[in-house]
């Protein structure tokens, strides 16, 4: 099935064009930016950082982050697609898709909470986040070093 | 200018240290990754409502990410300079590299701007008014800019020499 994908139309494509890959990897770091720089604020200001800053300013910016991951789900598919049967068995790789499916869960949780008084469960749900983030970006980079 | 630093720097000790620490490369990625999120983060609040959006919060109180973009600024200057002096002479004639300095240049003038005339303007303004022309330049200088060093940054594995 992932060998399928890698020899797919679109696999050969992001494999063998000049462009296809820096261009995607390009537009993942764009992504990355504001999806990690919106959720670390965001988690960093409910675990009592910034506090003057308002928490639900964090609530206006989840449009922007959630379009950030659509960027980044997609373009990181693509680039999925071009190395499929080696990135299925990678350790790094596996453990960011588990650290950004828990980020996004977590998102979903935290963005419903904005507009209240910060509890003690949304600052262990925060650092849980935090945690998962720094941890997406560790198991990305390392992809390229641990196979 | 760049390339006769580089040559001057190549075969120094901590060139030699950071060339021959395997676990080196990936752990100064990683904080360089970690500094740019902290660095955009701060920013994409900041400079957002700089532009105009979110006008119910006070920009003042934006302000208080500084600390997050100078901390995240400050672990990839750090992290900058020592990829620079583990392989000075691929980056110093990498075009990719050169433009990517040029913008983060131009980014420290627009701060310079930020602070000496926006910030003292946002602190007095009807903060329900629509953002003043020179904060809407900048803020939106801002983002290009820092978007343009993620791009270059990027593609600089990809690109030749200028």
């Amino acid at each position: 099935m992932f060998v399928g994908l890698e020899n797919s139309a679109v696999g050969m494509w992001v494999s063998t064009s000049l462009w296809a890959y820096p261009f995607l990897l390009s537009v993942h770091i764009v992504g990355l930016a504001i999806v990690v720089g919106i959720f670390s604020m965001r988690d960093l200001r409910l675990l009592g950082m910034f506090a003057a800053l308002p928490v639900n300013t964090f609530s206006n910016l989840g449009k922007l982050a959630l379009a950030g991951f659509i960027l980044n789900a997609i373009s990181g598919l693509l680039l999925f697609s071009s190395q499929a049967s080696i990135f299925v068995t990678s350790v790094p790789f596996l453990s960011k898709i588990v650290a950004i499916t828990i980020g996004m869960i977590l998102a979903h949780s935290i963005q419903e909470k904005l507009n209240d008084a910060v509890s003690s469960n949304t600052k262990i749900l925060a650092a849980v986040s935090l945690i998962c983030w720094i941890a997406a970006i560790i198991g990305g980079r390392l992809i390229a070093y641990i196979f | 200018m760049l390339v006769s630093f580089a040559e001057s720097i190549v075969d120094s000790s901590l060139t030699q240290w950071i060339q021959g620490t395997y676990w080196l490369w990936p752990v100064m990625e990683i904080t360089h990754f970690i500094g740019l999120t902290l660095l955009l983060g701060g920013l994409i609040v900041i400079d957002l409502r700089m532009a105009g959006f979110f006008r119910s919060i006070d920009p003042a109180t934006t302000h208080k990410l500084l600390p997050a973009v100078i901390f995240g600024f400050s672990l990839n200057l750090i992290t900058g300079i020592l990829f620079f002096y583990g392989d000075p002479m691929r980056y110093s004639i990498n075009i990719g590299f050169q433009i990517k300095m040029v913008l983060v240049l131009i980014a420290g003038v627009n701060a310079a701007v930020y602070h000496f005339k926006v910030d003292p303007l946002l602190r007095t303004m009807d903060r329900s008014l629509a953002s003043p022309a020179v904060a809407k330049v900048v803020a939106y200088t801002s983002l290009g800019t820092w978007t343009g060093v993620l791009l270059l940054g990027r593609l600089i594995p990809y690109v030749g020499t200028g």
